[in-house]
């Protein structure tokens, strides 16, 4: 009993995901409503009707208390979490006590993200992304929708599975040897190949990763990259392995696994880029069907922009050496930049082993306008929101005078492109007409007039970045033939270790080779959140692949020990306390969130900040806790690199407790000595 | 420090009842089908949206779930939710309050009103909405009022503070109730003190629905002349209803009533003299005794102090994890419910054997220096050695009776523990939290109220008992001669100096008899004590949430707290200090770890036993 829906406020479905037991609840209550029983209505539309009264509800509640639903628990333990980002709504829920609270707003955190690494600043406008989720061509929306329910199964399924997921950090094969060996392989070898050849149209590789299964065996980023967060990197695993699922179905006929990856082979993934050779011809030729769908269709004047532009993006052809378009943070010298286009070509190298090369498309300098631009206005609203005058408000930083002349020359040189750009040009006079005024409703309308800025700059950056530009024969990608050898060099470096990686990636490290000097240490997980990277035996919990925890009811029971003690212990953070010990039932459990400097001086505890039950959830993959906290501590540590570390164990409780604490600052302090290499 | 600092001025910020069987039609307004909202001055049309949106997203939710909504969380406010046929009740906290509380002060709300009013229906259908609105504020004023936040946590029920009364004064007032239950249409009662606990022989959920009454009329001005004997004005009663599950619990008290007459000859006379020599005077030396030797002193301090040794007992086996009550050694209560005649025996030779051996010290003073607190008992049981016999036995039965409850709760609840191991229960613990006073039937009772200036006996008899002058009679004098003496008593007891703050915090909670012991002082909003407040209602929430968890320690950069729990206690502890050299990572000369130790140590002397 699950499910996900994302609905506009005129409760429009804007994307829904259920199981299969929740579709069945929503139909059956529909049969029960309609007596008649003439045909079920769309499934969207059943669920639509079910949930509207409670989106309403939700924006009555918004407009007239400013409160608002977080979330409902029936008697019979059913939890429904809602969250608004601008004008979506999320709601999240779960009927099977599977999930608790904190999972499905975790869920709809990564939901969120997902779409703006699918949809960078377009996510900004929520006019603009309100039809970006919701084509009106039924055919891709039903596509669109079926990638994103994909993407959003695979990450439960990793979550529920896999203990990097867990923790929400990327975990490295250890093996320091083959580590080296292959970082400077993409180094010295690919990267250096790639970004030297003419068919890269243009293109520059920046990072380059092996994944085996979910875990990174070797990281490289070329010089002049900006590092790419854990956030980030963790997504494009997600994406990664919905694409080329881990067959653990191959050595694990567990049901659960083929149930939640089968809908997600390689055949049915989608690529949001058209083809550009038959886009024009399919355009105009949908043009009738979507007039005659006039479904909840709602027009804001202050959008008719570039109309023609908006349905470009139609049936994309499955065509494997397409790359996809992400929106990742970039951080320079001169600020950071979030959502910028790269295009990730994810290249499989054997089933479960992965070459990912993310690349800087050449267009990109366009996208740091866009944001910078964005940022002044977005500035500007808030200023005159906060009831400052309209010509005091101009003056703030970023002055309107200090980006009115690159607008123009922005605008100027969009008019060479073929980016259609004049609504743009409108919208822009009429903004500087309006500055210059004053009068009364003067705050009033430049506030809506920022509003529109806004709106057409995300425009231009969705014709920019999510629909293909390149021309018909020169597609902008590296070229098939130029993946296809990084491909291969990559296969015949790793030929003969591919079986060993393969094996590797399942019992990474063991908890056999901790037994001896851990006596009644049953499992650890430690965590560097400065790098983003987790340590922790493997749990692997399949029917032939026996590990150490033996295999059945007990490792699974342990195994949801540990899942429940990280939800348990991500809570007490929220509330502030850095240390947790438990005794529960046999067992005892140990936290610790402890901070370091670089040399490895172990830093007094500081205050944590004490959040409410319904902010974002304590992890890296949707929203960054740990650089949060981080920045928070570093206040009083200027000038000093800070690092911060956790530590989970779980003990036999009839160990003596200081024994317990001895190992886990054994532990603690051993733990990174041995693999200190540096691979992000 | 970024916390948030939440004085609890106002427990609760919304309560309504809203019924939406009078809200059918399209022209039917949202404020006919308000009931009662609180705060009252709340302007309508945001009562109405209040009212509306909660109730129509409720409805929503319950029917996509089948299943009534709980709880309802906005991003201020926290809401539980009753929902029944078309009655919908929405409590509001702030959202610092744990769901587990704030679920559990609705529940107690509606089970008061029904105590009190039987089911909502039909009192909405007697009464005007004006008068039963009157009701639920007084309802909800108690339930705020003046208690602390920790109490608030718990729920618990206020008692005596028994470390600073003389435990005979508490076996005194056991004996004026078991005097009184001698009326056959007495059920049970429960003498109260300026609005706090001094015995009682009902469940403490029952306990604290009578502390409403009670307090509401406390606090209005009092008779000059409270001793005033004229039968009427000392005494009133009200019709009060019972659920089938609380009558039954109440019936099913072996409070045999004739069973003085075959239990008697068993006694011999002079241990029934020093039993009865036990006064004021000499209470001292038997005090002494209880915190230097909690193990060997367990039985006197049974005898004297139900509070004291009801968390002694439970807490000496602090690793119990099993539903099971505790293992009958000799002078703890028998266990099992029914008839237990020849275990009855055995235990009270132990019982006094082990009083004997240590009252011997200062127990050989006369009858004659207790004439002032004991005096009245003759008239009780007919004075002489007889009456002596009398009390005597009937204390056993008080004993018997209250341990029966304890071991009946205890596996009841214990047996809920078992089954629920596997859901994660969000209700609270309570045992009618359960019942669901709309649907049940609810059984009329009466309430009877004798009140002695500031204290008050409450009784629960037959509706009858009012018309049955006999044995209103016999009840009212047989009762009014020591409810004089204990108010005179009572009333004498210095309110006790709040000991040194100490190096340490701690609270302690009987689940069973659902008390709070603490030395944390009840101000509200002691700003070096939020630490601790806030660190046990986040465990306490735990606690309640996962059955297995029995021990934890949490730290913040400002306090380490240690808290566990049994199946009959929870026990929460700081030390103060020593945490500035701890930098959070793991380390086994770390202060916080050394918390449960010193916990078993330090409060021994307050009774809590965590060994």
């Amino acid at each position: 009993m699950k499910c996900l829906l994302i609905s506009s406020q005129s409760a429009e479905v804007l994307f829904h995901w259920t199981d299969p037991e929740f579709y069945q609840n929503v139909q059956a209550q529909y049969v029960s409503s309609q007596e008649d029983g003439h045909g079920l209505p769309a499934f969207e539309d059943s669920i639509s009707t079910l949930f509207a009264p409670i989106i309403i509800s939700c924006i009555t509640m918004v407009d007239r208390l400013g409160d608002s639903y977080t979330s409902f628990t029936t008697e019979n333990n059913h939890i429904y979490v809602l969250h608004q980002f601008d004008e979506c709504l999320y709601i999240a829920v779960n009927g099977d006590g599977e999930e608790g609270e904190g999972d499905l707003r975790r869920k709809i955190y990564v939901m969120k993200k997902m779409i703006e690494v699918m949809f960078g600043m377009v996510t900004l406008s929520s006019n603009l992304l309100k039809r970006e989720l919701r084509p009106q061509d039924t055919e891709q929306r039903a596509r669109l929708w079926e990638h994103l329910q994909s993407l959003l199964e695979t990450y439960s399924h990793l979550r529920e599975n896999d203990q990097s997921f867990l923790v929400e950090a990327v975990e490295r094969l250890i093996h320091p040897t083959l580590c080296e060996q292959c970082i400077e392989f993409l180094e010295r070898r690919l990267v250096q190949q790639l970004n030297s050849s003419v068919e890269r149209a243009g293109e520059e590789v920046l990072h380059a990763f092996i994944l085996v299964h979910t875990k990174l065996l070797a990281f490289y980023s070329s010089r002049n990259a900006s590092t790419l967060s854990t956030s980030d990197l963790l997504a494009l695993i997600i994406m990664s392995q919905n694409m080329y699922p881990s067959n653990t179905d191959q050595d694990d006929p567990n049901p659960e696994d083929i149930e939640s990856t089968s809908g997600s082979g390689p055949e049915s993934f989608y690529t949001p880029e058209p083809s550009p050779t038959d886009m024009d011809s399919r355009s105009s030729a949908d043009m009738p069907v979507r007039e005659s769908t006039p479904l909840f269709e709602f027009v804001d004047p202050d959008v008719q922009m570039a109309e023609d532009s908006l349905h470009t993006l139609e049936v994309p052809p499955p065509d494997p050496s397409t790359p996809r378009r992400v929106f990742l943070e970039v951080s320079l010298k001169d600020g950071l930049f979030p959502m910028m286009p790269h295009s990730m070509y994810c290249l499989p190298l054997w089933p479960g082993i992965t070459l990912v090369l993310l690349t800087k498309i050449p267009t990109s300098a366009v996208a740091m306008s866009v944001y910078t631009f964005l940022e002044a206005f977005a500035k500007l609203e808030k200023r005159l929101n906060e009831g400052q005058e309209g010509p005091a408000a101009t003056r703030g930083q970023p002055t309107i005078h200090d980006i009115r002349s690159k607008l123009d020359k922005f605008i100027k040189a969009l008019g060479a492109s073929e980016i259609q750009s004049a609504q743009l040009q409108n919208v822009w006079t009429d903004f500087k007409n309006r500055i210059g005024r004053g009068g009364p409703g003067f705050n009033r309308e430049l506030i809506h007039s920022c509003k529109n800025m806004k709106t057409q700059l995300c425009g231009v950056y969705r014709q920019c970045f999510l629909i293909e530009s390149g021309t018909a024969d020169s597609p902008r990608r590296l070229s098939p033939g130029l993946q296809e050898r990084a491909q291969t060099m990559v296969q015949d470096k790793l030929m003969d270790w591919k079986d060993f990686l393969l094996v590797k990636s399942k019992r990474n490290i063991t908890m056999v080779s901790y037994l001896e000097d851990f006596p009644g240490l049953i499992h650890f997980i430690c965590v560097d959140r400065s790098t983003g990277q987790m340590i922790a035996p493997s749990l692997n919990i399949t029917e032939r692949n026996v590990s150490e925890l033996g295999k059945g009811p007990l490792a699974q029971f342990i195994k949801s020990k540990v899942w429940s003690l990280v939800s348990t212990t991500r809570r007490y953070l929220q509330k502030g306390y850095s240390t947790v010990t438990l005794r529960d039932g046999d067992f005892y459990f140990c936290y610790f969130l402890w901070f370091e400097n670089e040399t490895g001086y172990k830093l007094e505890a500081g205050d944590i900040p004490v959040l409410p039950d319904d902010s974002a959830p304590i992890g890296m993959l949707a929203w960054d806790y740990y650089r949060k906290l981080l920045r928070y501590y570093s206040k009083n540590h200027q000038g000093e690199v800070v690092k911060c570390y956790e530590l989970l164990t779980v003990h036999l409780g009839v160990i003596p407790t200081e024994v317990i604490l001895q190992h886990c600052r054994q532990l603690a302090s051993k733990l990174w000595e041995p693999s200190r290499n540096p691979l992000l | 420090m970024a916390e948030l600092v939440l004085p609890y001025s106002r427990r609760c910020n919304y309560f309504f009842l809203y019924d939406g069987s009078k809200v059918r039609g399209e022209s039917d307004q949202t404020r006919e089908g308000i009931c009662y909202f609180y705060p009252e001055e709340t302007p309508l049309d945001r009562q109405e949206l209040l009212c509306g949106q909660l109730a129509g997203a409720g409805r929503c939710v319950s029917e996509l779930s089948s299943s009534p909504v709980r709880i309802l969380n906005l991003h201020r406010n926290r809401f539980a939710i009753r929902m029944e046929d078309d009655l919908l009740w929405a409590l509001g906290c702030s959202v610092e309050v744990p769901t587990v509380s704030v679920c559990e002060l609705l529940d107690q709300l509606i089970n008061l009103f029904c105590f009190y009013n039987g089911s909502v229906r039909h009192s909405y259908q007697l009464n005007s909405q004006e008068t039963l609105a009157s009701r639920w504020a007084q309802y909800l004023s108690h339930l705020q009022s003046g208690s602390s936040e920790l109490q608030h946590i718990f729920s618990c029920l206020t008692t005596i503070d028994s470390t600073n009364v003389d435990p005979l004064l508490l076996l005194k007032a056991a004996l004026i109730l078991q005097a009184c239950q001698r009326c056959p249409l007495v059920l049970a009662g429960c003498i109260i003190f300026r609005g706090r606990v001094v015995s009682t022989q009902m469940s403490p959920q029952l306990t604290m629905k009578l502390m409403v009454h009670e307090s509401g009329t406390y606090t209005k001005p009092q008779r000059p002349n409270g001793q005033s004997s004229s039968f009427g004005s000392a005494v009133s009663s009200t019709a009060v209803f019972l659920t089938p599950s609380e009558l039954q619990y109440l019936q099913s008290t072996p409070v045999d009533k004739d069973f003085s007459s075959h239990s008697t000859p068993h006694k011999n006379t002079p241990l029934k003299k020093t039993r009865l020599s036990r006064t004021l005077s000499d209470t001292p030396s038997s005090t002494e005794s209880e915190p230097s030797d909690p193990g060997s002193s367990q039985s006197p301090q049974k005898l004297l102090s139900p509070h004291l040794s009801e968390s002694s007992v439970y807490s000496s086996d602090p690793s119990q994890s099993t539903p099971n009550p505790p293992p009958p050694q000799p002078p703890e209560p028998p266990l099992s419910n029914g008839k237990h005649s020849s275990v009855e025996e055995s235990l009270e030779e132990s019982y006094y054997h082990s009083f004997h051996s240590n009252g011997e010290g200062g127990s050989q003073i006369d009858n004659g220096g207790d004439s002032s607190a004991f005096g009245e008992n003759s008239h009780l049981n007919g004075g002489g050695v007889d009456g002596a016999c009398g009390e005597e036995f009937n204390f056993r039965v008080a004993e018997e009776s209250h341990d029966n409850k304890v071991s009946e709760e205890v596996s009841g609840r214990g047996c809920g523990r078992v089954q629920g191991h596997e859901v994660e229960r969000p209700d609270p613990p309570r045992s009618d939290a359960f019942e669901h006073p709309g649907e049940s039937p609810l059984i009329p009772m009466t309430l009877y109220l004798h009140r002695v200036k500031g204290l008050v006996l409450a009784l629960l008899v037959e509706p009858h008992f009012l018309s049955d002058k006999a044995s209103m009679e016999e009840v009212y004098h047989s009762s009014l001669a020591s409810l004089n003496g204990l108010e005179a008593h009572l009333r004498s007891v210095s309110p006790g100096v709040p000991g040194a703050p100490g190096p340490y915090i701690f609270a302690h909670f009987d689940c069973i008899q659902s008390t709070l012991t603490s030395n944390l002082s009840g101000r509200p909003g002691g700003a070096p004590e939020r630490p601790f407040v806030r660190a046990t209602s986040l465990l306490h929430s735990h606690f309640c949430n996962t059955e297995t968890l029995q021990e934890a320690i949490i730290r913040s950069a400002g306090a380490a707290v240690y808290g566990t729990r049994s199946v009959a206690q929870e026990t929460y502890f700081q030390q103060h200090g020593g945490l500035l050299r701890n930098s959070g990572i793991p380390n086994h000369q770390d202060s916080a770890f050394s918390l449960p130790g010193k916990a078993r140590h330090r409060l021994l002397k307050h009774g809590v036993n965590l060994l």
